[in-house]
């Protein structure tokens, strides 16, 4: 169970759902509530947005693709033993 | 990056990047195998590393556990056999060790598979493509653990339903 209540969209201002409507283009995914830790970044814009902003920057096709980049995610996350 | 077989190779390449990264940094008091020194199925094994990287230097990993060259031979068979190009190009699985290298603090296992990203052409700015996926979701994965954020976004990839190789189809 989560440390804190994760709050429904709806208890967000209106700057947050914005950052809510990039998450759902982002993943190209109709989402019934945005991803947990899209509301956890919009807890604080002034946290989440630059640090959305580096990993929109990190995760863009360069040298490398986005699926590699997703893989690599991946990869991360699961050395990391991280099950989010 | 669809399909089940491409995550079986990149996990390969996780494993076995630690494999070696393990020994690599851990070893030192064991002392490295004297190649001069060393038994024929030894200096035949170190040869054969030597021309899949391309280097003057055996990755020191393999000269710990040389010790064993049996041991050797059968690490590297899988090692060499993880890091060819199948699905996942050579160039990318680098990149991916490299990652996990970073991922876990392995100062050589970085130096290794950067240098080796660097001579499949990956440029530095290419190279901190990969440090900023690796920074970005070492962060993100941190702060899951911390607020104790439970997986919603599992059933976004869909499943591959082909047998496993050579299998009959379900």
């Amino acid at each position: 169970m989560p440390t804190v209540r994760l709050r429904d969209a709806v208890e967000y201002p209106a700057a947050a759902q914005k950052l809510f409507e990039l998450s759902r283009s982002w993943f190209n995914h109709d989402f019934s509530e945005p991803p947990a830790m899209s509301r956890v970044m919009a807890w604080d814009g002034e946290f989440g947005a630059p640090h959305g902003r580096a990993m929109k920057r990190a995760m863009t096709p360069g040298e490398f693709t986005r699926g590699e980049k997703e893989m690599v995610a991946a990869a991360v996350s699961g050395v990391n033993a991280c099950e989010y | 990056m669809t399909g089940d077989a491409v995550w079986y190779e990149a996990a390969q390449i996780v494993g076995i990047t630690n494999v070696l990264n393990v020994a690599a940094d851990t070893l030192g008091v064991l002392g490295a195998v004297d190649e001069a020194g060393a038994p024929v199925e030894a200096r035949a094994l170190f040869a054969d590393i030597r021309d899949f990287y391309q280097t003057d230097d055996v990755p020191l990993g393999f000269r710990f556990i040389a010790h064993d060259p049996g041991y050797a031979a059968d690490v590297w068979a899988a090692t060499r056999h993880a890091f060819a190009d199948h699905r996942l190009p050579r160039r990318f699985k680098e990149a991916l060790a490299f990652a996990v290298s970073m991922t876990t603090r392995s100062a050589s296992g970085t130096a290794l598979h950067l240098s080796q990203m660097r001579r499949f052409g990956v440029s530095p700015r290419g190279v901190v493509e990969i440090v900023g996926v690796t920074q970005m979701f070492s962060s993100y994965t941190k702060i899951a653990d911390t607020l104790q954020l439970e997986p919603d976004m599992g059933d976004i990839a869909p499943v591959d339903t082909t047998p496993a190789p050579g299998g009959p189809m379900r």
